[in-house]
């Protein structure tokens, strides 16, 4: 059975890299981790670095006041993005045809914070808390009514593959004829609770992260949103395999031997219909702790062996978990789309240069690479849950014009 | 895409065998609104992390599925409030700058159902979670519909639940505060009898059933009736006998 086509038609994003595709493109290639900043607010007594927004961020419509929450004006600046694309769509299909699935690990807890905070010390909750703010299906709640869509508007949330994962349900509600486009991605904020739940678990670094190195001590958090309008439009970057597994492991820990990731891996090229050797780029999950690092390098090297160029980019956005997923699809998608004369861009590896011996061997972006491309181009992106939630993506654009 | 409904199992106080909810359905009445149910289904090591949703999620999923398809089926789980109890108390911590437990916190994702159902099951196959408002019961329904076109030929095993808010959040909530679960098997129908969900703009409220919309439509599956229509936010999602 041929597969509905699946067009990434628009993408719109924020993260410490910019506010824009071309921002963020300039400085990913670049390998410019400077958005990376120092906070001593977020952990109690701890000064980390954070890949943290510091763009401002528009204001919530008034009419749509009970959501205004940081994670929802993230979100919304990427909307803002693909605004005209979005309206075109709602014009050409109508309203209820227009589906929102996206995804989040925080939703707006970083309000729900201070609205605790403010009860700790009045008794009352902060007056402008309301719980759509802190629901997860208040995130795509919030943007089917900030368009004016009817179409199903749901939230998935399991862990650090959502963003990944919400890609995937977009694609085949489009290919189920349930919707003609669907608003999909992902937005995760910056929150005490996240700061603090992995600094309980000792998965924070003390420095920023530096994946598949020796010296790597753990994650540095990040937020951001990507948006994408996904279409059963031919041409453009394409959504063209889903990867997903679980692994029957532990609530808070991969399987040491990656079994589930290599399920993710070898899924989503079976779905696409292609071979290992097809894929020219990976986008790992590469987290940066001592768990992930080991078991991602053997799941790769097992499906791709040791050539495939492959690059962790949370060193340069850091690690926005529900987000992640779709923040690192939109860099997949940015270096599809810059494909100049056969030459894929790259997004660099960034690390302190000390590779891990114990890992096993795969190939790490240098600065300022490419890779060759043929008139098909394929890449594939890693996103791997806590709870082992395994989601893995492959996008794809054919013949340059 | 048509689906058949071949297997299900629901929980909530008092109401724990397919004889009990099948007269429940006939004469309706209120659900109580404590208890959980017995988990000596579940490893005692699982056990004694489960949270009251977890517990009731579990559950229904073990009661619905045959063994040998418990290790096997991918699934949905579905919940409007997830674990935000317990982020409650972690919320607490943060704002008074104290410590987090990292079993609780591991345990507060919204896929920690989902996560243990893997764990407890053995299960290695796709799992997705998710929460939709007051819509979470249909979108669940086009979730599982969204896992079906990804692979036709393997069913979907979807589960949907909740426990009542606690008093720091409830008065935000106005919806039936009672814990429940429920639980079905879908696979594609290809020719044989099925539902057919189909969407459409919804232009009016919709009067809410006292209860869990994912239990009004296991009354509506009961009754024979040909169609229910859900939807408490502007879609309307119609589910047909086919």
């Amino acid at each position: 059975m041929t597969r509905t086509p699946c067009s990434l038609a628009a993408l719109g994003q924020v993260n410490a890299l910019g506010k824009s595709n071309a921002e963020v493109a300039k400085n990913l290639f670049a390998g410019d981790g400077s958005g990376l900043v120092r906070r001593d607010d977020l952990v109690p007594g701890r000064s980390l670095f954070f890949g943290e927004v510091r763009d401002p961020l528009p204001e919530i419509p008034a009419r749509l006041a009970r959501f205004d929450c940081r994670n929802n004006r993230l979100a919304l600046a990427a909307l803002e993005q693909i605004g005209a694309e979005v309206e075109a769509a709602l014009a050409a299909f109508g309203r209820a045809r227009i589906g929102v699935v996206v995804g989040t690990s925080t939703s707006g807890v970083s309000d729900a914070e201070q609205a605790i905070a403010e009860r700790e010390r009045t008794g009352r909750l902060a007056r402008k808390f309301d719980y759509a703010q802190l629901e997860f299906g208040g995130l795509a709640g919030f943007l089917a009514e900030c368009v004016g869509a009817r179409g199903p508007a749901y939230t998935l949330s399991t862990a650090c593959s959502s963003g990944a994962r919400a890609l995937a349900s977009a694609r085949s509600l489009v290919a189920l004829g349930l919707c003609d486009a669907v608003i999909s991605g992902a937005s995760d904020s910056l929150c005490g609770l996240t700061a603090n739940g992995f600094h309980s678990l000792g998965a924070l670094s003390e420095a920023i992260t530096n994946p598949c190195s020796r010296n790597r001590d753990g994650l540095t958090l990040g937020e951001g949103a990507a948006l994408f309008l996904v279409t059963r439009d031919p041409g453009g970057v394409q959504l063209l395999g889903v990867g997903e597994s679980s692994e029957a492991h532990h609530i808070s820990a991969p399987d040491p031997e990656g079994r589930g990731a290599e399920a993710a891996m070898r899924g989503a090229l079976a779905d696409a219909g292609l071979a290992p050797a097809e894929i020219a780029y990976l986008n790992l999950h590469g987290t940066g702790t001592p768990q992930n690092d080991p078991m991602e390098c053997a799941a790769v090297a097992r499906v791709f062996g040791r050539e495939l160029p492959c690059s962790s980019t949370k060193a340069l956005v850091g690690h926005a978990l529900g987000a992640a997923g779709a923040i690192e699809a939109a860099f997949c998608w940015l270096a599809l789309r810059e494909i100049r004369d056969g030459a894929l861009p790259l997004p660099p590896h960034v690390f302190d240069g000390e590779r891990d011996p114990e890992l096993a061997e795969i190939s790490l972006v240098p600065g300022s690479a490419s890779a060759r491309v043929g008139a098909r181009a394929r890449v594939m992106t890693n996103s791997f849950g806590f709870g082992g939630s395994n989601c893995t993506l492959v996008l794809g654009t054919d013949a340059r014009p | 895409m048509k689906v058949s409904l071949s297997r299900w199992a629901a929980w909530a106080p008092g109401l724990e065998t397919t004889e009990a909810w099948a007269a429940w359905a006939n004469a309706p009445a209120a659900i109580g609104a404590e208890g959980v149910p017995d988990a000596s289904f579940l490893p005692a090591m699982l056990r004694r992390r489960c949270t009251p949703l977890t517990r009731t999620m579990l559950a229904a999923a073990f009661r619905c599925l045959e063994a040998e398809e418990l290790p096997r089926l991918r699934s949905v789980f579905a919940s409007r409030h997830g674990s935000i109890n317990e982020s409650i108390g972690l919320l607490g911590n943060v704002a008074r700058g104290e410590k987090l437990s990292p079993a609780v916190f591991s345990h507060t994702v919204h896929n920690a159902q989902a996560a243990l159902f893997s764990i407890a099951a053995g299960n290695t196959a796709a799992s997705s979670s998710l929460s939709a408002q007051e819509d979470t019961w249909p979108c669940a329904f086009v979730e599982a519909l969204s896992m079906l076109e990804r692979d036709r030929d393997a069913p979907v095993l979807l589960v949907v639940g909740d426990v009542p808010l606690a008093e720091t959040f409830a008065p935000l909530v106005d919806e039936p505060a009672v814990p429940y679960a429920f639980a079905c098997r879908l696979a594609a129908a290809g020719s044989g009898p099925g539902i057919e969900l189909s969407l459409a703009e919804s232009t009016r409220p919709r009067a809410r059933p006292p209860w869990p919309h994912a239990l009004e439509f296991l009354r509506w599956w009961l009754s024979g009736a040909p169609e229910l229509v859900q939807g408490a936010r502007s879609t309307s999602f119609r589910f047909a006998r086919a």
